[in-house]
């Protein structure tokens, strides 16, 4: 099949955590509504680079296959995105592929996110329901805002917005946009915002909200389109309020 | 538990807004009256003459050099934070981001050599008023002093007018993306006009 139509893929590599990283090319045989998943499946089938050495195959992460779990975020042509509903189709070519350098790279493109993990356990990314009290029938969610709520809880850590914004990185210990949102997400919660003000205090911790720089990069890097920037301006008008009470309160 | 980031922060921002942008205001007010010719400006700088001494160097340390200093000490430890990248990221309140990190830099640099040649060592060690005269001297005999200052005017400007936007978001007063656009385009119209007055009046030192 000397006519097969092939998309040549620029990849970089990484053998371990704290070894150099280097690129190596390959192509793909094409084929119409090829995924970056797709394409880095045919390289694991068949691991030779576009210059016929044979290879270790490309290591990388990947789950749901449908833009909900955020496993397989990457570097796709230097955007941050996730790379199953990256269609070959739309990407200019050839196709540069690279791991997320915000977060510590483990193997290839498979990176290490449970610093994100770490941030929502932080800012108490959850409801309390267990306790000493009985527990009834669960509460009704306001109306009002639970079409906000079920926007923000969306949210799949996939990890693009920390990789768009400027101000996370080794350099600073700024949590990135999607653990602060996620402290709204279970503020609006009606059984969550008896916690609100703890989870507001978190937030004034440094690396909290007041890192955040407005570079707004993170709602255009948000593959959900959740409103980040709304939602950290709120977050910071409540953060506000919360340092008022602290100041008056006592 | 005493959140010293979030107060530095939030002091940071307050300062730079009111009393550093007053300062703004206050230096392309008088300075403007350079386009009235040399009685003009000569007339506003002996204006401020009139505040006795001891006052007018209170106000000079509590108003300008203790505000300015923890400004720029606090501000290069945020600007060492980021790690701009427009370049990837190219969309346009990136771009200001990154530009309120660079004019940072620009004026640290500025300011020390405006600062240290003109209040500190024209005025303060050799004594020598602060004229129109002066100023025309320094600006028409060297065409790159000219340059360096309007970009340091610019750069402080820009600095002030996005610092207008981000204050807006970070006290959650500008909410949605709608308010957001409204208040970061008036404020970069406020600041082509500030930018425009700066570059009349360091003009009409040439013309006149």
């Amino acid at each position: 099949m000397a006519d097969q139509k092939t998309v040549r893929l620029i990849i970089e590599r990484q053998d371990g955590p704290n070894e150099k990283p280097y690129t190596q090319e390959f192509d793909v045989p094409y084929r119409p509504g090829l995924n970056i998943v797709a394409a880095l499946m045919e390289i694991q089938k068949n691991p030779v680079t576009a210059d016929g050495k044979k290879v270790a195959p490309v290591v990388w992460e990947c789950n749901c296959l449908e833009k909900v779990c955020g496993a397989c975020m990457m570097v796709i042509n230097g955007k941050a995105r996730q790379a199953c509903c990256s269609l070959v189709d739309k990407l200019e070519q050839p196709i540069h592929l690279a791991p997320a350098r915000t977060f510590p790279v483990i193997r290839d493109l498979l990176i290490d996110r449970s610093v994100m993990f770490e941030s929502l356990k932080r800012i108490q990314g959850w409801v309390e329901v267990d306790g000493t009290w009985e527990v009834k029938d669960a509460p009704i969610q306001n109306p009002y805002t639970a079409q906000t709520a079920y926007e923000i809880s969306h949210c799949m850590t996939c990890g693009c917005c920390l990789e768009a914004c400027p101000n996370v990185g080794p350099q600073s210990d700024f949590i990135g946009p999607a653990p602060t949102v996620q402290a709204y997400l279970f503020n609006l919660h009606p059984l969550g915002k008896f916690d609100a003000p703890k989870r507001l205090n978190a937030l004034m911790e440094k690396g909290g909200i007041t890192s955040c720089g407005n570079s707004q990069n993170c709602v255009q890097a948000c593959p959900k389109n959740i409103k980040l920037t709304t939602y950290l301006a709120q977050l910071n008008r409540d953060v506000n309020k919360q340092a008022l009470k602290n100041i008056f309160n006592h | 538990m005493f959140h010293t980031t979030f107060y530095l922060r939030r002091l940071h921002s307050l300062v730079g807004l009111f009393i550093l942008g007053g300062v703004i205001f206050e230096h392309i007010f008088t300075n403007s009256m350079a386009m009235g010719g040399a009685a003009a400006l000569n007339g506003a700088l002996a204006m401020m003459e009139l505040i006795p001494k001891p006052i007018f160097l209170g106000i000079e340390v509590c108003a300008i050099a203790v505000p300015l200093l923890f400004h720029a000490i606090y501000g290069v430890y945020i600007a060492l934070q980021a790690n701009n990248n427009p370049r990837r990221f190219g969309y346009i309140r990136n771009w200001q981001f990154a530009l309120q990190r660079w004019t940072a830099w620009y004026l640290v640099v500025f300011l020390i050599w405006h600062i240290g040649y003109l209040r500190i060592f024209t005025k303060g060690i050799t004594g020598t008023p602060i004229s129109y005269e002066l100023l025309q001297n320094l600006f028409t005999s060297s065409p790159i002093t000219t340059v360096l200052y309007i970009l340091g005017m610019w750069a402080a400007i820009f600095h002030f007018c996005n610092g207008i936007t981000t204050f807006c978001m970070t006290w959650g007063i500008a909410k949605g993306p709608r308010v957001q656009n409204v208040v970061g385009v008036l404020s970069m119209c406020l600041c082509a006009v500030l930018c425009l007055i700066t570059l009349a009046f360091m003009g009409s030192y040439f013309v006149m």
